[in-house]
């Protein structure tokens, strides 16, 4: 090998490693946006898919700089330049270039497996004493369902409420199609699949309030189906939430237009009715748009139907919401069923009653449009209960 | 030696020394040449279709709140029939267009090994359009391209059947034109073209047939059980009735994920042909590319099931991840032997290799993107977001669609004996690039703060980052008319060229621009090494090419 050659077989490899350590400062400094892309992580899992994160970032970011950069660079050193018609050199390949580069991404991509699966049974393994939780996706709403030990009736709420620390498992079970149970701030997502129960397990590190997202299309409400979780700073702070709820649950009131209000809000027997995932009602702070705003009900249902009268017009609208669908909105609503408590959408009638006099009372002066004592009789010559 | 010669047919074929006519492509034909820009022109008009869908769903999230749309099933089945049109009627059949245009002639035949089958398999794309746009009259699909049970049994109207009896036909079109190209490769290379001095783009078009004809069959059989579910009462997806939900998942990816490579694998053809050409030098590592598009087709088959990674089994999730690493290293081959190959070149920046190029550096950032989405524990947090949203418009428009691009630019001339305008191209090529980036790049960001996707109504936190997207979307709608304009007005006003504008090696360059009825007179002899620029040799070849098929003296009313 002459001297002139051995410089520039040199020169080769200075420039090689010049190349390589841009390419992994380059990755480096993009890997340190991870933070600007994600949002705060407040899971234990969170902060190791976080990690993984920001190798892949690093990784990317200089594959990408690498390729953008040859490219950048051919283009500018192997442009024609304006008269020469003759052609490039007559290269046909390199099979020492071709295996190292065969070599060197396989080799990445096994690590890149190997770090992704530890994280994986990580985030996966079942923690000691979790806190149970049911959840259900209904068209388009999330409900959260806690046991109170001791007795039968049980928690709801569209809230999904725990505390800094405590290992989190849901069930979740949908009443209609598919829906995905995704919080990003957990970095958790599991799809809910009709006619099956799945699983997802999280533990939250940092207090606050946090969304969920439904993340598998589930129909015209899909973008508004949305949720919150709040992670109370310790266990104390979340039994006087959960107290108060379970006294309310508990103690129901006897008034049935009160009676029907906690039924809307905190569910019955067969847990939370959906009606907030499609309905506006402003005293219960529901905005949805899928289905007619409930805002003054009782005042139009009254002049819906001619000669029906607003009870139970309000009540075949809940067994038979297909029968007098308001124009512009399509037929959505579950149809409930109040024989079969085993029927994902089962209201037994005493609780339907209830509901009928509370949705009696939204109307314009406050005052109910029915009269509620007829209500029973009605059912009966429904041919129900 | 061509063993099979095509069987003079019926029907209209290309006329003598000159261009094909629009009227032609109404009309049934054998001719390989016009079945193939039957299939270009009606893919691009469902380009337009399913591009101004693309606007429209824009505009919408121009705001957090439903505002153009009268409720989100409008939206769903916008969102529904845009993926539908955009897969399904512009990208499968615009690549269906430039094999059945380009491989005979490349291989140096008079057609494609089936004609009657090759007209057939083209003309049920039109009724399968007619199914999709036809649904929105009976009540629009709203389940997204994806149709899951029971959203897409039980819920969507009857659009849906419609939707799903418009896929089947197009499903059997795509097998039947995938053996035809299989048939016509196999046997129809000219005397002295061994399967290792093809084109890449026959071996590419080799490897998607290869996919169609094994994985396309699932689609169809999927969908025959869907149609059932909807109007016969069955309940293969109905969990009520002991169906289950994730076989149609499974089913659907076994088809869809090597569908994904129906669409790009061609293209990788096409750039292989674009960038040698115009850097003036052999493609780097040829057996290495033409096995990648093999082994992408092969490991194709085994990853599916990471489209699923929040509804499969956990314990299943691992064994896909891997697989789904592993088709990373051929792809990696081929950006790496592109690289090598304009490395060193003489390149000359027309609009086909601007395009070429821009597909390189969109592509990788498409690919470490589905890094990202291959390992489970971040695809957990990724999944069904607007970060694979922008990822699959990354690799489809970023790849699939700058290379049709490309192509047409590239073999433009060769179809109509005109070049496009060079100064329209550039303008659509940076419009174009820029409107890609800046609306697939934001959309990664936005996924992975907490957008999900196929939503009309979002959290307000999302507002500005969607409306730089819509802002850029918009941008990319108004560089597609460029394009538009520059191949209508290049059609009558484009500088006339020879036979072999770009000085390529390969043989549909050997013969006049528009090819002649039977695309050659006598039997063709192609040049050694397709790829072999630099060499005295094909300095010779390409003269004689030119003596033989010039370029007119004068243009006329050009």
């Amino acid at each position: 090998m002459n001297p002139t050659n051995s410089s520039n077989s040199l020169m080769t490899v200075v420039w090689i490693l010049v190349a390589f350590v841009l390419l992994v400062v380059g990755g480096l400094i993009i890997a340190e946006a991870t933070p600007l892309v994600l949002p705060p992580a407040a899971s234990a899992e969170a902060v190791q898919v976080d990690e993984l994160f920001k190798i892949l970032m690093a990784l990317g970011g200089s594959i990408w700089l690498l390729v953008q950069g040859a490219v950048i660079y051919s283009v500018i050193r192997f442009r024609a330049r304006p008269g020469d018609d003759s052609d490039g050199a007559a290269m046909h390949g390199n099979n020492t270039l071709e295996f190292v580069w065969t070599l060197i991404p396989s080799i990445t991509v096994v690590i890149l497996s190997i770090i992704s699966f530890q994280v994986w049974v990580n985030i996966t393994t079942a923690q000691d004493n979790p806190q149970v939780v049911e959840a259900r996706g209904a068209r388009f709403l999330w409900s959260f369902s806690y046991d109170i030990p001791g007795e039968t009736q049980r928690v709801n709420s569209t809230v999904l409420h725990t505390w800094v620390g405590q290992p989190v498992v849901l069930h979740l079970e949908t009443a209609d199609v598919n829906h995905a149970f995704w919080v990003p701030s957990m970095r958790i997502k599991q799809d809910l699949l009709a006619g099956r129960r799945t699983e997802a397990r999280f533990t939250p590190i940092l207090a606050g309030e946090y969304p969920v997202v439904c993340a598998e299309l589930c129909g015209s409400g899909h973008g508004d189906m949305h949720a919150s979780i709040v992670v109370h700073e310790d266990e104390a702070s979340f039994l006087d939430w959960f107290d108060d709820e379970a006294y309310i649950i508990l103690n129901p009131p006897d008034d049935p237009v009160e009676g029907g209000e906690l039924l809307m809000t905190a569910g019955g027997v067969a847990g939370l009715y959906a009606c907030a995932g499609c309905h506006t009602l402003d005293a219960l702070g529901w905005d949805a748009i899928v289905a007619p705003n409930l805002e003054g009900v009782a005042d139009r249902a009254a002049t819906r139907v001619p000669g029906m009268e607003v009870e139970r017009y309000l009540l075949r609208s809940l067994f038979f919401p297909g029968e007098f669908l308001v124009p512009g909105y399509d037929n959505l609503m579950p149809q409930h069923q109040y024989q079969d408590p085993e029927e994902a959408n089962y209201m037994p009638l005493d609780e339907a009653l209830n509901i009928v006099a509370y949705l009696c009372t939204l109307s314009a002066s406050g005052e109910s449009a029915c009269n509620v004592d007829m209500l029973p009789d009605m059912m009966t010559d429904m041919g129900m209960g | 030696m061509a063993t099979i010669t095509a069987t003079p047919g019926l029907g209209t074929r290309s006329a003598e020394g000159a261009a094909i006519r629009a009227a032609d492509l109404l009309r049934w034909s054998l001719d390989h040449k016009i079945i193939g820009l039957q299939y270009m022109v009606s893919s691009l008009f469902f380009f337009i279709v399913g591009g101004t869908m693309a606007m429209l769903i824009r505009w919408e999230l121009l705001t957090p709140a439903l505002d153009l749309m009268a409720d989100g099933t409008q939206y769903n089945a916008l969102m529904t029939i845009h993926g539908s049109v955009m897969i399904f009627l512009w990208i499968i059949p615009m690549m269906a267009g430039f094999g059945n245009y380009l491989v005979p002639l490349m291989l140096g035949a008079k057609d494609m090994a089936f004609p009657w089958l090759n007209a057939f398999a083209f003309w049920l794309i039109p009724p399968a359009g007619v199914l999709m746009i036809g649904g929105w009259l009976v009540g629009p699909p709203e389940a997204g391209w994806t149709a899951y049970p029971p959203l897409s049994t039980l819920f969507s109207p009857d659009g849906q059947t419609m939707w799903a009896m418009s896929l089947h036909l197009l499903g059997v079109s795509s097998i039947l034109g995938a053996i035809n190209f299989v048939v016509t490769i196999r046997n129809m290379r000219p005397e002295g073209m061994t399967l290792w001095k093809m084109p890449l783009f026959v071996w590419a078009v080799l490897a998607t047939a290869i996919i169609q004809v094994l994985a396309t069959p699932f689609l169809t059989g999927g969908l025959t059980l869907l149609i059932l579910d909807r109007t016969a009462g069955t309940s293969f997806f109905d969990p009520g009735s002991g169906g289950d939900v994730l076989l149609w998942q499974n089913v659907f990816w076994f088809y869809s994920h090597p569908a994904v490579y129906i669409m790009i694998l061609p293209g990788f053809g096409m750039v292989s042909e674009v960038l040698s050409v115009h850097a003036r030098k052999p493609v780097f590592g040829y057996r290495a590319i033409g096995l990648s598009s093999m082994s992408i087709a092969l490991v194709g088959f085994t990853v599916w099931a990471h489209h699923m990674f929040t509804s499969l089994q956990p314990a299943l999730r691992i064994p896909f991840m891997i697989t789904s690493m592993i088709i990373a290293v051929p792809t990696g081959i081929k950006i790496f032997s592109w690289l090598g190959t304009i490395w060193g070149g003489k390149i000359r920046f027309t609009s086909a290799m601007l395009f070429a190029l821009g597909f390189i550096t969109l592509f990788v950032f498409g690919g470490i993107g589905g890094i990202f989405l291959a390992a489970v524990p971040i695809d957990i947090h990724l999944h069904d977001t607007y970060f694979v949203v922008g990822h699959f418009h990354f690799v489809l428009f970023g790849g699939s669609v700058f290379l049709i691009f490309s192509g047409i630019y590239h073999w433009f001339p060769k179809v109509t004996g005109r070049r496009m305008n060079e100064r329209l191209g550039q303008l659509h090529f940076v419009t174009t690039y820029i409107g890609t980036f800046f609306t697939f790049v934001p959309q990664h960001i936005a996924g992975a703060l907490g957008l999900p996707r196929r939503v009309a109504m979002y959290d307000p936190q999302f507002t500005n980052i969607n409306t730089v997207i819509s802002l850029a979307a918009f941008l990319l709608g108004i560089s597609s008319l460029f394009f538009i304009y520059n191949i209508l007005r290049s059609l009558s006003h484009g500088e006339r060229v020879g036979g072999n504008p770009w000085r390529a090696l390969t043989l549909e360059w050997a013969t006049t621009s528009p090819p002649p009825p039977w695309n050659f007179r006598g039997d063709p002899v192609p040049f050694d090494d397709p790829y072999g620029y630099g060499s005295d040799e094909s300095v010779a070849y390409l003269d004689a090419v030119e003596r033989r098929f010039p370029a007119p003296e004068e243009s006329d009313g050009a």
